[in-house]
């Protein structure tokens, strides 16, 4: 786990992180393949009572896995960095900063205690506010950073209360402590359930902020002002990640509150179809991952609060590859043609990147779930779950679920029918006018080591999904079987979001497609269903009421009260000043007069 | 008297006699003077200890050795200091024309 | 003890008394400088020659050297100031009560008073092995501290010569002009 800070020598820079991110990959994947002789060190750190305060590292299986996505994602798109960073002059900074991400985000993934797991979700946090903000001569990129920073807050201080709770029940910050004590104190105290019920609650408004669910999930579109290999560390395995990672790094505490799984279940399969609508009307191609982002977290989150351990965490690693991938080939057409809408881009002539779009074919097919692509299999696995969770909540949720399925598939047809049309040249400028110009003034195409990452990506996407067992085999959680009754709700929802996709955007002549044509739908969808807007209104309406009252109470009763004391203190300093002679020798004479008090004390009183 | 008694109360006599120098002395390299009287008798303690040793539990040898080492220390931190309060004086002295002590006093509140 | 010890003890002492009562610095440095030789002897019957070596370098050669430069340096600093009778009296009164009771604690309850002799062999090469081995950081610190109290001391002391000042070079270029003027 490297951190190397060096400014100044950008190369240098860029060649130290990518050595230690290679070295931290081949170490986080020979923990994951050996089974590590021991499973858990730490070094004590401080004791506080009875309680031990140690830094250090859990071995356990999610941690390796997680872990291993981490490290093998980074590398990727740390190599990937060099081309696309290649004309930036802040790319010192940004290789550091990457380091310093990953490193708190493998300081999360193996931390063995609740302080230790709190330090680094922070510090990943951190990490991400810089990275976000990267450009921050741009005023929308320090807005998104703090909107960031700002939203995924909200949700930490639930998770920090959360934590709080759980070392008072547990009486123990070590993980694995905690969450068997949890269990014991369920077993015996079957009233202390509320309890438990509340912890997870806090825990998952934690989760809710950092992987970006919907109502807290504002912040993840506009965070893509920041980089693209940003958006794609971001989007895949770091940060969104890290709130699923915790879901599952609780699964036991969430168990055994059966209220907040029934809820998180049904929020988290809500988000999946709403983002995933979110993402079919967008034109930036980096908003419409952003959405997608947000919607397989919430399929993700879904398994997971179904139980299905194996499925989440399978769909998170294959999500990580498959995202990490879009997002680089979407930077690659961004480097390449300096435009971030789809439109633009396929009439720039997208379709002759012809690795890149390969990236993207690739990516979407995992994406949208066609079979036999790594997508496919984990989302298959996490609806077969949730399918058979019995209660309404759960088949609530696998109804959204499906719902978005189809959705994503739409979108991702979308986009790549948008992509590959062949550049009209009528349209071409009535096109460009719309676009938002984007940060690089000058246009590169991808430099061989981009199109090895994206490469790299691509046969891991494919590889990742003969990957499901081997997961199910490590976590100690078999996957459930993929019944064909259970996968056509899934895959007649595919079948038809493509169908839809390729009738509205498939064919040269294509009009108005289905979306646009509900006008009111259209234009709530892309305005994000208005939330940024009501947050404005009622949030910081809120708050600024809320602000100007207190600038009544102040002015009228705490500064008189403030005044006072200022008043009082500045007395008492004055008085305190004419003591202060100024004379060396008095106060060594203080001293001295002391020191003989000892002394004397030593001599007579013993 | 032991030895060790005796010497321990020539440490106190020096300890004693350098604070009075720092504190009834004027002149700035005077008080520098008591400082160096102190330290030495930081130092005699030191061998004194080591050689009347106290550490019983530890191996003779390194305990002579540790309180030759303490001494070697201190002799070279003084070293130090007396080269940073000599220094400081005559910046003082450049710029006050004077060392007296009691001129200096820019921190009376 | 031996007679030279208590010699040795007794000169130390009213090297000390020196040091500290006469109100000539020079004075005062030269009766440092006999208490400081005497103490080295000390160290000496004390087992450590070394030390007592070291001491004679550093103290005598070295710190009361550099003191009476300073002495020359600064005219003011040679002259004696005359302390007020009561500023002395509460000073020793201090001095006097610390002594009093570190002498009585040490007289009554030195846990260690009776204990022998060490009977170490105190040969330098030892000294050497242990300073460059167990307490190896801590030399390389000292010499690092050393070497920082040198930097600091010239900067202080430099800080504000003539060639510092902006104004210098032009005053040094006049005064260069009119030397070759005529």
């Amino acid at each position: 786990m490297a951190f190397a800070l060096l400014r100044r020598h950008a190369t240098a820079a860029a060649s130290v992180v990518i050595a230690s991110g290679a070295v931290t990959a081949l170490a986080t994947l020979w923990l994951l393949l050996e089974t590590p002789a021991v499973d858990s060190k730490i070094w004590p750190w401080l004791t506080l009572g009875q309680t031990e305060l140690g830094f250090g590292v859990l071995l356990d299986a999610r941690a390796r896995l997680m872990g291993a996505v981490v490290g093998v994602i980074t590398l990727c798109v740390q190599v990937y960095s060099t081309g696309y960073m290649a004309h930036d002059p802040g790319r010192g900074r940004f290789f550091a900063l990457l380091a310093l991400f990953e490193w708190a985000m493998l300081g999360f993934a193996y931390s063995p205690n609740l302080l230790q797991a709190f330090i680094f979700w922070e510090l990943v946090g951190l990490a991400s506010f810089f990275l976000i903000g990267f450009w921050y001569q741009r005023p929308e990129a320090i807005a998104a950073a703090k909107k960031a920073f700002i939203m995924t807050r909200i949700g930490d201080v639930a998770m920090l209360v959360g934590l709080v709770l759980l070392f008072t029940l547990a009486h123990t910050l070590d993980i694995r402590e905690s969450l068997a004590a949890v269990a014991e104190t369920a077993r015996q105290f079957p009233r202390s359930h509320a309890l438990i019920e509340v912890i997870a609650a806090l825990l998952f408004v934690g989760i809710i902020g950092k992987s970006a669910q919907f109502p807290l999930h504002t912040w993840l579109p506009d965070a893509m002002a920041g980089p693209t290999p940003v958006s794609a560390l971001l989007h895949s395995a770091t940060m969104v990640a890290a709130g699923v990672f915790l879901f599952a790094r609780f699964e036991e505490l969430f168990l055994l509150a059966p209220i907040t799984r029934n809820v998180a279940l049904a929020l988290t399969a809500f988000t999946a179809l709403f983002a995933a609508l979110l993402a079919a009307v967008q034109d930036d191609i980096k908003r419409v991952w952003a959405y997608s982002s947000i919607s397989q977290l919430g399929t993700m989150l879904a398994g997971l609060a179904a139980a299905g351990l194996s499925a989440g965490l399978f769909h998170l690693t294959t999500h990580a590859a498959f995202k990490a991938l879009l997002f680089l080939s979407a930077g690659a057409l961004i480097h390449h043609h300096g435009t971030q809408d789809l439109r633009a881009l396929g009439q720039a002539g997208a379709r002759r990147d012809r690795l890149t779009m390969l990236g993207i074919l690739v990516g979407g097919a995992a994406l949208a779930g066609i079979p036999g692509f790594a997508g496919f299999a984990s989302k298959e696995a996490v609806l077969t779950v949730v399918h058979g969770v019995p209660g309404r909540a759960a088949a609530l949720g696998f109804a959204l679920l499906v719902a978005g399925a189809g959705v994503t598939a739409y979108y991702v047809g979308r986009v790549v029918f948008l992509l590959l049309r062949p550049p009209n040249p009528a349209l071409a400028h009535a096109d460009d006018a719309g676009h938002a110009p984007h940060a690089h003034a000058e246009h590169h195409p991808p430099t061989f080591w981009m199109l090895a990452a994206i490469l790299t990506l691509s046969a891991l996407t494919l590889a990742l999904v003969f990957a499901g067992p081997s997961i199910a085999a490590l976590i100690g959680q078999p996957l459930p079987e993929l019944a064909l009754s259970h996968a056509i709700p899934g895959l007649s929802a595919v079948v038809i979001g493509l169908a839809l996709a390729t009738f509205d955007f498939g064919r040269r002549s294509a009009g108005a497609s289905l979306l646009e044509r509900i006008g009111p739908l259209h234009r709530a969808l892309k305005a994000g269903f208005y939330l940024d807007a009501i947050y404005e209104k009622v949030v910081v309406g809120a708050a600024l009421a809320v602000a100007r009252a207190l600038h009544v109470i102040e002015a009228r009763v705490l500064d008189a009260a403030g005044d006072l004391t200022g008043r009082f203190t500045l007395g008492m300093g004055e008085g305190t000043s004419r003591g202060q002679s100024g004379q060396l020798q008095r106060y060594i004479g203080v001293a001295a007069v002391l020191l003989a008090m000892v002394a004397l004390w030593l001599g007579f009183a013993r | 008297m032991t030895p060790l008694t005796a010497f321990t109360l020539l440490a106190a006599a020096l300890f004693a006699m350098g604070l009075y120098a720092v504190l009834a002395r004027r002149n700035l390299i005077a008080m520098l003077i008591g400082i160096e009287l102190m330290l030495n008798a930081a130092s005699l303690n030191a061998l004194a200890f080591g050689r009347y040793g106290a550490l019983v539990d530890v191996d003779p040898a390194l305990a002579a050795v540790s309180g030759q080492l303490l001494a070697l220390f201190i002799i070279g931190l003084a070293a130090a200091e007396a080269a940073i309060a000599l220094a400081i004086i005559l910046a003082v002295h450049r710029h006050r024309q004077s060392v007296d002590v009691d001129a200096l006093d820019t921190l009376q509140g | 003890m031996s007679v030279v010890t208590l010699v040795l003890m007794a000169l130390c002492l009213l090297g000390a008394l020196v040091a500290v009562s006469v109100r000539d610095i020079v004075h005062a440095i030269f009766g440092l400088a006999t208490a400081l030789l005497a103490l080295a002897g000390l160290f000496t019957t004390l087992g450590s020659p070394f030390v007592g070596a070291m001491e004679v370098l550093i103290y005598v050669g070295g710190i009361s050297v550099a003191m009476i430069f300073a002495v020359m340096l600064s005219p003011q600093a040679g002259k004696g100031l005359r302390e007020t009778p009561a500023r002395r009296f509460g000073a020793a009164v201090i001095a006097a009560l610390f002594f009093a009771g570190t002498g009585l604690a040490l007289l009554n309850d030195t846990p260690v008073a009776d204990s022998p002799e060490a009977p170490g062999v105190f040969a330098p090469a030892a000294l050497g092995h242990a300073l460059l081995g167990d307490w190896l950081i801590a030399f390389e610190v000292l010499s690092l501290v050393l070497l920082l109290a040198i930097i600091g001391a010239v900067l202080i002391a430099v800080r504000e010569a003539p060639a510092r000042d902006p104004a210098a070079p032009q005053n040094s270029q006049a005064a260069t002009g009119e030397k070759v003027a005529p």
